[in-house]
């Protein structure tokens, strides 16, 4: 169980930090406890620039991820401090990431009341419409007397403090599971089972059955992702080892939530290139996990030319590239591929490799479809801009081959 | 009257900032000094003995006035981080709001008016680090801001204005009666 434990104070010294890590080493055989900071999010305006945002976009992408939150609040003039509001006013502007996120709230103060005016407080601000979390409610814990109650190495030493601490948060961890229970026996979808597993569909071309549809995504050697007609992440396909990790937890999310602040200007602006149908196809050749990788971005459309959407196709071109390398496509016929035509024709040789379309029949840079021609196809800032157009990988404003590897591999990066 | 009057928004646009930008055009007769807060950096305790020059500016325009007004827009029911950290900011190494007579007010495109924001704020300001006097006898809360409040920053409704009139009069009262009593008590105490 994956807990977020929040510090919310950006004073460099407070006993909520103390507690939290306490905690952390505490109950560690009962849950993995993240201490998070939040002295480092720029403080909350709606007129901030996305640009700023990147330190928010992180905590989202923890928070969205995290099976519960833990907010440890001091008190400040009978209120929690600016900093930690400011900090929720993220958490609830133009997002929904505490939407039923179990929630726990605790405090320390120096004084006897123990920051019990401020939780109260917090409790309010979790259950407001824009926060929508699944509070714990009782379970006080109230720790005053604070230097008196931790030990100098940290330890909480006040026994009848430990108890309760130990009592509500076993109160905390059954509160989530209770909630992990509900989701999956009904609300969540399934990752593995595609819903209405018996179902087909009829192609014009064939009938495939829902389970098939969902196996050759899982087996071809290269990831799909769907951004919507609406600027949503809709789904992605799912395949062991992807390039980039997807979780389901980001499906449902806008263009501007499920990407880095930095990368979504240049995002939109494909997505709108396609949408307004004046390019159907960016490419991006770069190095990601170690390899040569291939991100290409398709316009979806219906026969009518009308926008469905955005595909993302990702996919690792180093076995290609070793095999063209080792002269896989040479004339002189020593592969499996031209072997049967026994031709110095190349013409020839490059179909029977494309079998089941006949795509790069035309070796001429009209057709939009071979690689000559889109890698010229990008806007201008594709090749100074780190973009991952379906859920943002990366977050670096610029990026040149190589340090997309460090950056591409999971969608949490930058840590 | 010399009048501070803080608006409790960083936001570019809001119809707090407006209405107190009202108010000091409309009540001519005093003097109302519209305190912007978009400049005010997020609170922080590491500043020990030492405050940001922007706030030793609010901290000046409040000490000097003869009474406070506050206008609090409500963010998650709650008043907004870049309020509560002004709050912070004036309750630690100045104290300019104690002892100071105070009015809460607030508008809001909801139906609330910022209500709860206002009540929490109340709360606020008396907590002992601040020490402010709050006046209670009217309540201004203004639901509908945008339709009220015109693109010149002008209150379109009379009721709204003429309530208004009567909340300043009502506050101005008070906030004589508490400045007389605490001029007594520091003569007093002397």
């Amino acid at each position: 169980m994956k807990i977020l434990a929040l510090v919310g104070t950006n004073a460099k010294f407070s006993y909520n930090r103390i507690l939290l890590r306490y905690m952390k080493k505490h109950f560690r055989q009962m849950a993995d406890i993240e201490i998070q900071e939040i002295d480092k999010l720029p403080a909350f305006s709606v007129d901030t620039p996305l640009s700023e945002q990147t330190e928010v976009w992180k905590l989202k992408q923890k928070v969205k991820t995290a099976d519960g939150i833990i907010f440890s609040t001091p008190e400040y003039d009978h209120g929690i401090p600016a900093a930690l509001k400011s900090t929720v006013e993220w958490l609830s502007y133009h997002t929904n990431v505490l939407k039923h996120k179990p929630t726990m709230v605790v405090g320390v103060s120096y004084g006897r009341q123990a920051s019990a005016r401020s939780q109260v407080q917090m409790r309010q601000i979790l259950m407001s419409p824009d926060c929508d979390t699944n509070l714990l409610p009782g379970n006080e814990v109230l720790i005053g007397n604070a230097s008196h109650s931790f030990s100098k190495d940290g330890r909480l030493v006040n026994d009848q403090m430990r108890d309760n601490l130990e009592e509500c948060f076993t109160h905390f961890v059954e509160y989530i599971q209770v909630f992990e229970k509900v989701n999956k026996e009904g609300l969540d979808m399934s990752v593995k089972q595609p819903t209405i597993s018996e179902a087909y569909i009829n192609f014009p071309t064939g009938r495939l059955t829902l389970k098939e549809v969902q196996q050759i995504f899982s087996t071809i050697p290269f990831e799909l992702d769907l951004i919507d007609s609406t600027d949503h992440f809709a789904w992605y396909s799912d395949k062991p080892n992807r390039e980039h990790v997807r979780n389901v937890a980001s499906l449902g999310e806008t263009v501007q939530e499920c990407h880095p602040p930095k990368a979504v200007p240049v995002v939109m602006k494909i997505i709108n290139s396609f949408r307004n149908g004046e390019q159907d196809v960016v490419t991006r050749p770069l190095w990601m996990n170690g390899h040569r990788s291939l991100i290409q971005y398709y316009a979806l459309r219906d026969v009518n030319g009308h926008y469905l959407g955005t595909i993302e196709f990702t996919g690792s071109v180093e076995y290609i590239l070793n095999l063209f390398e080792n002269g896989a496509w040479s004339t002189d016929g020593n592969t499996g591929a031209s072997k049967h035509e026994d031709s110095a024709d190349n013409q020839v040789a490059e179909e029977s490799v494309d079998a089941s379309t006949g795509a790069s029949e035309s070796n001429d840079n009209d057709d939009t479809t071979t690689p000559s021609t889109t890698v010229t196809a990008p806007v201008s800032t594709t090749e100074t801009e780190s973009t991952d157009a379906t859920t943002g990988a990366s977050d670096s404003g610029s990026v040149d081959a190589n340090d997309e590897e460090a950056d591409a591999t999971t969608g949490a990066s930058e840590n | 009257m010399k009048i501070a009057a803080i608006a409790g928004s960083n936001a570019n646009h809001s119809y707090n900032r407006m209405l107190l930008e009202f108010m000091a055009r409309h009540f001519s007769d005093d003097d109302i000094d519209v305190i912007d807060i978009r400049q005010v950096p997020m609170f922080n305790e590491n500043y020990k003995g030492k405050i940001p020059e922007v706030v030793a500016d609010i901290d000046r325009r409040v000490s000097s006035a003869d009474a406070v007004i506050i206008a609090s827009p409500e963010y998650n029911h709650s008043i907004t981080s870049a309020l509560k950290s002004v709050v912070e900011w004036l309750s630690y190494e100045v104290h300019p709001l104690e002892d100071k007579p105070v009015m809460i007010i607030g508008a809001s495109t909801h139906e609330q008016g910022s209500s709860r924001s206002q009540v929490q704020l109340r709360d606020i300001l008396i907590s002992p680090g601040v020490n402010a006097y709050i006046f209670q006898n009217e309540e201004f809360f203004m639901s509908d801001a945008a339709n009220i409040i015109d693109k010149d920053g002008n209150i379109t409704n009379e009721m709204t204005i003429s309530f208004l009139e009567k909340c300043v009069r009502e506050f101005k009262h008070y906030a004589k009666a508490i400045n007389q009593m605490v001029a007594e008590k520091k003569e007093a105490d002397k």
